[in-house]
């Protein structure tokens, strides 16, 4: 094929069908794309069609009673955080918008892309990654078969939990149609307790507040330069010389009194500060959708270790501009990539049992270096053979995640 | 009746040579003699019962990938099983298959407070991953009835539940990481400590696959500090659709309790004949509410509550004054599989799940029901996120009875589907609601389910027979074979 790859639209799941059947005959590969906001993460690939999906909107049912939203894939994140919040309710995940990321227009995010990247922010330490709140699903498969998965009631067991699968997958298993999400309700209020503090003894304080009886719903550390990077922590005040830990916690009034007289007694240590609900919101918004990192050129790493590897980890991995979310088992490393820090990078993640993806850089690099870390065999062979038994014809984002799958 | 999978004569005549085989990897853990083995001849899905072959009960990770290894050489079948309490026949062994015993595998191997997890192996019992840690202020959420026995291994095959998940989610998402023994022997981690995976997430289908897809061989579980304040409420009805109001008034006005558990009149009475709770005796139905968090939240939540309750007609709101009322409470509910024992000897409990905002009608077609099959019915469930355990009893020594109560328990699963729900909600579905499964999924939903136990077990040798109403070989399903890591169509151009 030669110039632009065709572009095939669906408006419905039975056109997302027509088109698969279509492409089985001709051997099409496509690359799905609702609003395309993340279409720069994952590994670069050629497809011979682009499948827009983006015409698959809207809120099929809501019901706020029993803590469930049905949605079109396509269906936009801040269009759905909108009704939820009309009903004081919320997806637990905290889902997170990388459109400003990988450099467009902020709040493209659909719920497609959300699922398929994983894309969850600081809750994930209490509530879960998105795939804890993915409780349904309808795609269509390889085989151009539409089919329904999970339920749209929170308990259930009945069959496999494919609809969780379907997280993470970057789009390789099959054409997401419809989701079905958990909800909960919003907390009255949030606050944050910020310690003043280095990066060890920092990353510290989160991991014995995560002990702490208090719940907390955000556990980050910002280094120096990366306070010094941040709009939201300069529209808080809470720059210094040090650096900061983040104690976010939720509740009414009177427990938020509650969990801060305990945060504050155990780290009474530090010099600190309380952010309010409103600032809290935009600074934890702006961790989790990598905020720092937009209008910066470098490349973004995203480093998975166990907390009490964080520090360990950070300080090989000589990053300029980093931080730490999930009390210290998220590290977004700002480090340019090439063979040599790939390698590094990827040997912190071997050393401490982690991983490593490369979440932002030029097609050339993401290519050359791919984009997510090699597979042990056995675990290899078991990824090839779940893709087989969604997409046998490799129809799908070939090649997104790994070569030749 | 339900059908068992035939067994291959051929397998059954290899029995002495195959319990050779196991006797050589575990060499102090294999029984194959026919008085042993029907110790291991079913679980807690009591009607059903079939010795297997042989059974045999590793301690290492080792032993447990030898044997698959074997099974997987030889075309055997094999059951895995922890501690026999599935209640939809998860672990029934086949009569021509390995049962493979993970309850010496019992050993928690590391306990990580700072990185809020601990490491066990699959014989673990649930409650005594809890004891480990609870003098450090820490426990495990997933709290299934059963939790005395029952194991870390079998939880995460069922992705079991208990009275905590609205709040504290089910096993899967306090399952951090497994080791899982593939059938060909292979050992693979999915997921760890830090949470997470690059790659496909297939801890997540792991997580409730009801021992189709592998062995696991040690789980990383998230624990959790306990919180600081815990309310009880007993809330007393004078019917149940007051109770069901009650419990979607609680949930839409954005409080999610740690438990909200209901209980209709029937089994009230019996609980109090067994083991005297103090349960309102005239009621139609009471609801036990559970509220924990900082103590200004729990008291908040409790009073906020007791309203809602008085509001809709609540005939009595009490809230337990100590720790021991509380457990006493607590005792009730829990015993109330063991009383409804005393009833008649055998003993139905369903699992449907259904929106909140059914229950009062379907809590009324059952009763409905009950008449119509002749058999007792006692309602008794979590009612916060609409997980119902109707407990049908029944005599399986009197004739037709079996097959009344079992066609009574299909029907009220086929309403559950009906009405917007699943059939199990955390029992599984195992031998018991595998004919079921078509209310719930169409033919291609199946297909696709099937497709992704081939891409683990394409021979159909782990736990056969479970969970899919026919056992299809996986190349009738469409499921193409994959070498060596490499795609059906490799010489596709994809870059």
């Amino acid at each position: 094929m030669s110039g632009a790859p065709e572009i095939v639209v669906a408006r419905s799941e039975a056109d997302v069908a027509d088109a698969v059947r279509a492409a089985m005959e001709t051997k099409t590969a496509f690359e799905i794309v609702s609003r395309g906001s993340k279409r720069a993460y994952g590994r670069p690939f050629a497809p011979d069609a682009i499948l827009d999906v983006g015409a698959l909107s809207g809120i099929v049912k809501y019901e706020p009673e029993e803590l469930v939203v049905i949605a079109q894939a396509a269906t936009s994140l801040t269009e759905l955080e909108a009704a939820l919040a009309e009903r004081r309710q919320m997806l637990g995940f905290a889902p997170t918008d990388w459109s400003a990321l990988f450099g467009g227009q902020p709040g493209a995010a659909t719920l497609a892309g959300t699922v398929a990247t994983n894309a969850c922010g600081a809750r994930r330490i209490k509530a879960g990654a998105v795939r804890d709140h993915v409780i349904g699903c309808r795609f269509v498969n390889g085989s151009a078969e539409a089919i329904k998965a999970g339920g749209s009631v929170i308990k259930n067991v009945t069959g496999f939990d494919i609809p969780k699968l379907m997280c993470g997958a970057f789009g390789t298993l099959g054409v997401l149609t419809e989701l079905t999400f958990r909800v909960v309700p919003k907390p009255a209020r949030t606050a944050t307790l910020v310690l003043n503090c280095g990066t060890e003894a920092g990353l510290r304080a989160l991991r014995e507040a995560a002990q702490l009886p208090v719940d907390p719903t955000g556990l980050s550390y910002l280094p120096v330069r990366a306070l010094a990077a941040s709009p939201a922590a300069r529209a808080a005040h809470i720059q210094n010389d040090s650096g900061t830990a983040l104690i976010r916690v939720e509740g009414s009034k009177e427990a938020l009194d509650e969990k801060l007289r305990i945060l504050r007694k155990t780290f009474d240590a530090f010099e600190t500060k309380t952010l309010d609900d409103a600032a809290t919101q935009v600074l934890f918004r702006e961790i989790g959708d990598g905020g720092i990192f937009v209008g910066r050129p470098t490349d973004i790493w995203r480093l998975s270790v166990a907390p009490t590897e964080a520090y360990a980890a950070a300080e090989l991995a000589e990053a300029e501009l980093w931080y730490a979310d999930w009390a210290g088992g998220l590290l977004w490393l700002g480090v340019d990539a090439n063979e040599e820090t790939a390698r590094r990078l990827r040997g912190i993640s071997a050393r401490f049992s982690g991983h490593v993806t490369l979440m932002r850089a030029s097609a050339d690099l993401r290519s050359r270096l791919a984009v997510f870390e090699l597979e042990p065999p056995a675990r290899a062979a078991l990824t090839a053979s779940v893709k087989a038994a969604f997409d046998p014809q490799r129809l799908f984002n070939p090649g997104r995640m790994v070569e030749g799958l | 009746m339900l059908e068992l999978l035939e067994p291959d004569q051929t397998v059954l005549a290899r029995r002495k040579e195959i319990a050779a085989a196991m006797a050589a990897i575990v060499p102090d853990g294999t029984i194959a003699d026919e008085a042993t083995l029907t110790a291991y001849d079913g679980d807690a899905l009591t009607a059903y019962r079939q010795a297997p072959l042989v059974c045999v009960l590793p301690r290492s990770a080792d032993q447990v990938s030898a044997v698959l290894r074997y099974a997987a050489r030889e075309n055997i079948r094999v059951v895995p099983r922890g501690a026999g309490t599935s209640l939809s026949g998860g672990a029934l062994p086949a009569a021509d298959g390995i049962l493979l015993g993970l309850s010496r595998m019992n050993r928690i191997i590391e306990i990580d407070y700072e990185n809020r997890c601990v490491v066990v192996q699959p014989g673990v019992t649930n409650a005594s991953v809890t004891r480990a840690v609870e003098k450090a202020g820490f426990y495990y959420a997933p709290d299934p009835s059963s939790q005395i026995a029952c194991t870390i291994g079998g939880n995460v095959a069922e992705n079991s539940g208990g009275i905590h998940c609205l709040k504290y989610g089910l096993t899967t998402q306090n399952l951090l990481g497994v080791e899982l023994v593939l059938i060909n022997g292979e050992r693979v981690r999915l997921g760890g400590k830090h949470g997470g995976d690059s790659g496909l997430d297939l801890l997540s289908v792991v997580a409730g696959s009801e021992g189709l897809l592998g062995v696991v061989t040690e789980a990383t579980l998230r624990i959790l500090p306990r919180a600081p304040a815990t309310r009880t409420l007993l809330i007393a009805f004078a019917n149940v659709r007051d109770a069901g109001d009650t419990v979607a008034a609680i949930i839409a006005a954005g409080i999610i309790p740690a438990a909200l558990e209901f209980m209709d009149r029937a089994c009230i009475a019996t609980v109090e004949a067994f083991c005297a709770p103090g349960y309102p005796e005239d009621a139609e139905a009471i609801l036990i509410v559970e509220v924990d968090g900082m103590p200004t939240e729990a008291a908040d939540e409790a009073q906020r509550i007791a309203e809602i309750a008085a509001s809709l007609r609540a005939t009595s709101v009490h809230e337990c004054e100590s720790a021991e009322e509380r457990a006493r409470v607590w005792s009730g509910r829990k015993a109330a599989f063991g009383a409804m024992g005393r009833l008649k000897p055998d003993l139905l409990c369903m699992d449907g799940t259904i929106p909140r905002r059914a229950l009062a009608d379907v809590l009324e077609a059952i009763e409905e029901m009950s008449r119509k099959y002749r058999l007792g019915c006692c309602n008794v469930f979590h009612a916060g996120d609409g997980n119902l355990h109707p407990l049908i009893v029944f005599d399986v020594m009197e004739p037709g009875e079996l097959e009344r109560a079992e066609e009574f328990g299909a029907d009220i699963l086929k309403l559950c589907v009906a009405k917007g729900g699943v059939l199990t909600g955390e029992h599984g579905v195992g031998v018991e609601k595998k004919a079921l499964m078509g209310e719930m999924f169409s033919d291609a939903d199946l297909r696709q389910q099937e497709r992704l136990k081939c891409a683990f077990d394409g021979e159909n040798l782990l736990n056969p027979g479970k969970v899919f109403p026919t056992l299809h070989a996986c190349v009738e399903r469409g499921y193409m074979r994959v070498h060596d890591g490499r795609m059906p169509f490799p010489n596709l151009p994809r870059m």
